[in-house]
């Protein structure tokens, strides 16, 4: 019998000695990389932050943020202007988190009122409009010629193990975040509105501020990951801060662990990430290429995630030792 | 300066116009939002910037070439990949041509590097002058051109059987089928025809804009905003909305300046999105998507 028969409980009691296994896994793992894999795995945590982030309005709510990058550009920013204004590393985060709530309530209360293929697209405009405001302002952000961020007083070697837990920090955050969600009424009241908006409104849900609450937590993880990463490259540009790839990169590994799961957006996420890392190195020529093939392959023949097929081919397999068991 | 601002704002709308047509269309009869459009554009302009190169062809006698290898093209992608994600959810086709996109761009680096190329012919640099207003010959040929090209477009779906039937599956799918209509084979014409315009207007705007691997980028912006503009599916409502595109660009860039161009495009993307979401000509039916 496959695990998924023996009753939730038995699954959930599996996935959690996984999940712990596998978190103290990272939490050793910087003692014993060289620089090089730490870094790969920093980005492998920022993605699964920002495919996390994408998983609660996409997955659970339904609506389809696209341009979610906006909010790691803002977070990215705030972190950098916060910081050259002053404040600390962590309140700079802080105010990150401020921002990109108020982003997401002033822009989400009427950019959320489309559906489907408008919401994706306002998104992307948004970001990019995003991008123009910040080159034309100019300024304390520094405008087209980039941002840089003040240098850490501690060392390379002691940052980048800090900029690495922060991120598994809000990694786990985030999923731990998800993981409650599927319990709870505002959970419900999510993929309520993800099923049927007339439905949910039906049954007294406030869709309005449940889909604007849903979009802050999205961008509040999306940004701490955007304001991280400004820390952790120190040199930040409108550019690279408002790349449109970053969402879309996060949405393909949703998508290829499975969206709308806990924990399949962290195994899209790795599994990506590592396969592009590896091809980034060997082909520098064709990793746009190679990402593209990737992504038409993922999309064209398995749309419904990696987490559904292991469990469909563990269900099998288990189906069939079963029978040979009783045969 | 105010009546060359317009024309300069008008004769780049022309352009613009055409290169959302197809856009337009796939939208409105699938319900696809092509993001490898902007690429299609940019692989039309490398087909003429290439035979221009090689054999000395004009660039307005290459755009029926790059219109049938764009056709060949699109027609290939829709069999083989945008139809299989179809039958999923429509919303996955961006993510989808969004990496064709990608895949497209990085083949096009390969073969011609990612150097900035030009066309240049011997006519390029001369104009036409009215009443003090320069009005460069170039600019006017792409212009009369690309409005040519929409109007033979309109007419071919509502003159012939293969319009009528594109037209049709995007009114009622269901209803089509019943009427004998083949909704794959229909989905992968309209297709290679939105690539077939993208590819006419990239020969058009070889002439006119540096050629470089990413200059569908700069393409797709105007495109989404001219197609929302104008309602999604409307070839009337793309030539409208890209004329009029056309001359909120000029306009911003004499009071505002260049660097306002985009931060306006986008605000009234997003104003008449949340105003008048079926835009200006859009009809009911047309890109009413689940």
């Amino acid at each position: 019998m496959s695990f998924l028969a023996r009753g939730a409980s038995a699954g959930a009691k599996r996935t959690l000695l996984t999940g712990s296994l596998v978190l103290l896994l990272l939490i050793a793992a910087p003692f014993a990389v060289s620089n090089y894999w730490l870094r790969v795995l920093t980005n492998i945590l920022m993605f699964a932050t920002i495919a996390q982030g994408l998983n609660i309005i996409v997955g659970y709510t339904g609506y389809h943020a696209f341009g979610n990058s906006v909010f790691f550009g803002l977070g990215a920013y705030a972190t950098g202007v916060g910081m050259a204004l002053g404040l600390p590393f962590v309140l700079a985060l802080v105010l990150a988190v401020v921002v990109a709530v108020i982003a997401a309530v002033v822009f989400g209360w009427p950019v959320l009122r489309l559906s489907g293929h408008y919401f994706a697209i306002a998104t992307v405009a948004l970001n990019m409009a995003m991008l123009e405001i910040i080159i034309n302002v100019g300024g304390i952000t520094g405008g087209a010629a980039g941002l840089a961020l003040p240098l850490s007083p501690l060392g390379p070697d002691t940052l980048y193990k800090i900029i690495y837990f922060l991120m598994l920090t809000v990694m786990v955050g985030a999923t731990g975040f998800i993981l409650w969600l599927d319990g709870t009424r505002f959970g419900y009241a999510l993929r309520a509105l993800r099923d049927s908006e007339a439905g949910a409104e039906v049954m007294g849900i406030n869709t309005t501020a449940v889909k604007i609450t849903a979009w802050a937590l999205s961008g509040s993880f999306t940004a701490l990951a955007g304001g991280i990463w400004a820390y952790w490259f120190t040199f930040i540009e409108p550019g690279s801060a408002f790349d449109i790839n970053v969402s879309i990169k996060g949405y393909v590994m949703m998508l290829m662990g499975g969206m709308g799961t806990v924990f399949g957006p962290l195994i899209g996420a790795a599994f990506l990430e590592l396969l592009a890392t590896l091809v980034w190195g060997k082909f520098l020529k064709i990793h746009l290429l190679i990402l593209g093939l990737l992504i038409v392959l993922v999309v064209t023949f398995m749309p419904r995630g990696l987490l559904y097929y292991l469990k469909s081919w563990a269900a099998v397999r288990g189906r069939r030792d079963s029978t040979d068991v009783s045969a | 300066m105010l009546s060359q601002t317009i024309i300069n704002g008008l004769l780049l709308g022309g352009l613009y116009a055409t290169a959302s047509i197809g856009f337009s269309m796939v939208w409105g009869v699938m319900g696809v939002i092509n993001l490898a459009h902007g690429g299609f554009i940019m692989i039309g302009a490398y087909v003429s910037y290439w035979a221009f190169s090689h054999f000395g062809l004009d660039p307005f006698f290459a755009i029926p070439l790059s219109m049938a290898v764009l056709f060949v093209l699109g027609y290939f992608l829709q069999a083989v990949f945008v139809n299989r994600v179809m039958r999923t959810s429509l919303l996955l086709s961006l993510i989808l041509t969004f990496g064709i996109d990608m895949i497209l761009i990085n083949i096009v680096v390969l073969v011609f590097s990612s150097d900035f190329r030009s066309v240049n012919t011997g006519y390029s640099g001369s104009s036409l002058q009215i009443a003090g207003t320069l009005v460069p010959y170039v600019r006017l040929a792409t212009f009369v051109f690309a409005l040519a090209l929409a109007s033979a477009f309109y007419l071919f779906l509502r003159r012939t059987r293969a319009g009528q039937a594109i037209l049709a599956t995007a009114l009622d799918k269901e209803i089509a089928r019943l009427m004998a209509i083949n909704p794959n084979r229909v989905y992968a014409l309209t297709f290679a025809f939105g690539a077939a315009l993208a590819g006419a207007a990239g020969a058009l705007a070889s002439m006119l804009f540096p050629i470089s691997p990413s200059m569908g980028k700069e393409f797709i912006g105007a495109v989404f905003v001219i197609t929302v503009l104008g309602g999604i599916g409307s070839i009337e409502g793309c030539v409208l909305a890209g004329l009029l595109y056309g001359l909120v660009q000029a306009f911003t860039s004499l009071v505002l300046g260049v660097n306002y161009q985009n931060v306006v495009a986008f605000a009234v993307f997003l104003t008449i999105l949340i105003l008048r979401p079926r835009g200006l000509l859009g009809q009911r039916f047309f890109g009413e998507i689940s």
